[in-house]
C-alpha cells in the first residue's frame, strides 16, 4: 500500500535496517532458480566482466524477496514481538512526518444552490431560440468554402 | 466565413444574450463572442456529446442548460457543430 511503496524511494539508514532480509543471503540454501548454481560453476580466474556480472547478480539476489523460500528460519516468540514493536514505532514516526495533501476544491457555479434550483425553469422560448441559433449557425458554417484566387500549382519558366 | 461572423454579431445584438460560442465536434472553436471564449470550447462540445449519449434516438438533439445566478448557458448540437449561448435571465 502507500506506506510500503514510499519506503522504496527513500533508502535511509533506518529503512535499510527494515529491509534487511530475514534470511541471510550468504547462507547455502536450495535456490528456486538456477542462477546461484551457475555462479559456482564459473572458472576461478574471473575477468572484469564476469566480476561485474556477479556483482549485479548478487545485488539482484539480495533485493529479491523470495516468498517461496524453502527453509525459512523460524523465529522465537519474543523476537517476533520485538520486531513487531520495532516496526510499529517506525511506522508511527513515518506517519507523523508524512504531509497531508489537501484535495483541490472543485470550482462551484453558484454560492446559493437553493435559490438557483428554486428559480423558474429555463423558458421554452429560450430553448427554441437557441435551437434556431444553432440551425442558422450550422447553415452559415456550411457556407464557408475555399475561395480559389490563383493557381496553386505553377510551372516554373526555366530559360 | 463572413456569413457566420455576421450571424454571431446579429445574435449578440439581443440584449439578454451576453455570450455565444460555436465549436465543432472536437471542441475546436469556430467563432465566439462575449462571455464565452476559446477555453470553453472543449467543455461545451464534450457536455453536448455526453448529453446526446443519454438518449437512444439519434435525431433527438438535447439542449443542455447550465443554470446559475448569473444567467443560463444553453448548449445545443446541430449536425456537426455545437452552439452555446450564455443568456441572462430576463
Amino acid at each position: 500500500m502507500g506506506c510500503c511503496y514510499s519506503s522504496e524511494s527513500e533508502t535511509t539508514e533506518q529503512d535499510v535496517n527494515e529491509r534487511k532480509p530475514l534470511i541471510d543471503p550468504n547462507q547455502d540454501r536450495k535456490p528456486t532458480n538456477g542462477m546461484e548454481r551457475n555462479t559456482d560453476s564459473l572458472p576461478s580466474n574471473r575477468t572484469d566482466e564476469q566480476a561485474l556480472l556477479t556483482v549485479i547478480l548478487q545485488r539482484t539476489a539480495q533485493n529479491i524477496i523470495d516468498v517461496s523460500a524453502v527453509d525459512s528460519q523460524g523465529m522465537e516468540q519474543h523476537e517476533y514481538m520485538d520486531r513487531a514493536r520495532q516496526y510499529s514505532t517506525k511506522l508511527e514516526v513515518l506517519s507523523r512526518t508524512l504531509s497531508q495533501k489537501k484535495p483541490v476544491p472543485l470550482p462551484s457555479l453558484t454560492s446559493q444552490p437553493h435559490q438557483v434550483l428554486a428559480a423558474d425553469l429555463v423558458p421554452f422560448t429560450d430553448v427554441q431560440q437557441v435551437s434556431k441559433i444553432a440551425a442558422y449557425a450550422y447553415s452559415a458554417i456550411s457556407q464557408i468554402k475555399v475561395d480559389a484566387k490563383e493557381e496553386l500549382v505553377v510551372q516554373f519558366a526555366i530559360p | 466565413e463572413g456569413a457566420l461572423e455576421q450571424y454571431l454579431d446579429d445574435t449578440m445584438k439581443n440584449p439578454s444574450i451576453v455570450g455565444v460560442l460555436c465549436t465543432d465536434a472536437q471542441g475546436h472553436n469556430l467563432g465566439c463572442r462575449g462571455s464565452l471564449s476559446d477555453e470553453h470550447g472543449g467543455v461545451v462540445s464534450v457536455l453536448a456529446r455526453q448529453a446526446a449519449s443519454l438518449t437512444k434516438d439519434p435525431t433527438d438533439s438535447p439542449t443542455v442548460c447550465l443554470e446559475s445566478d448569473c444567467g443560463n448557458i444553453l448548449v445545443r448540437t446541430h449536425g456537426t457543430i455545437t452552439v452555446a449561448v450564455h443568456k441572462m435571465a430576463s
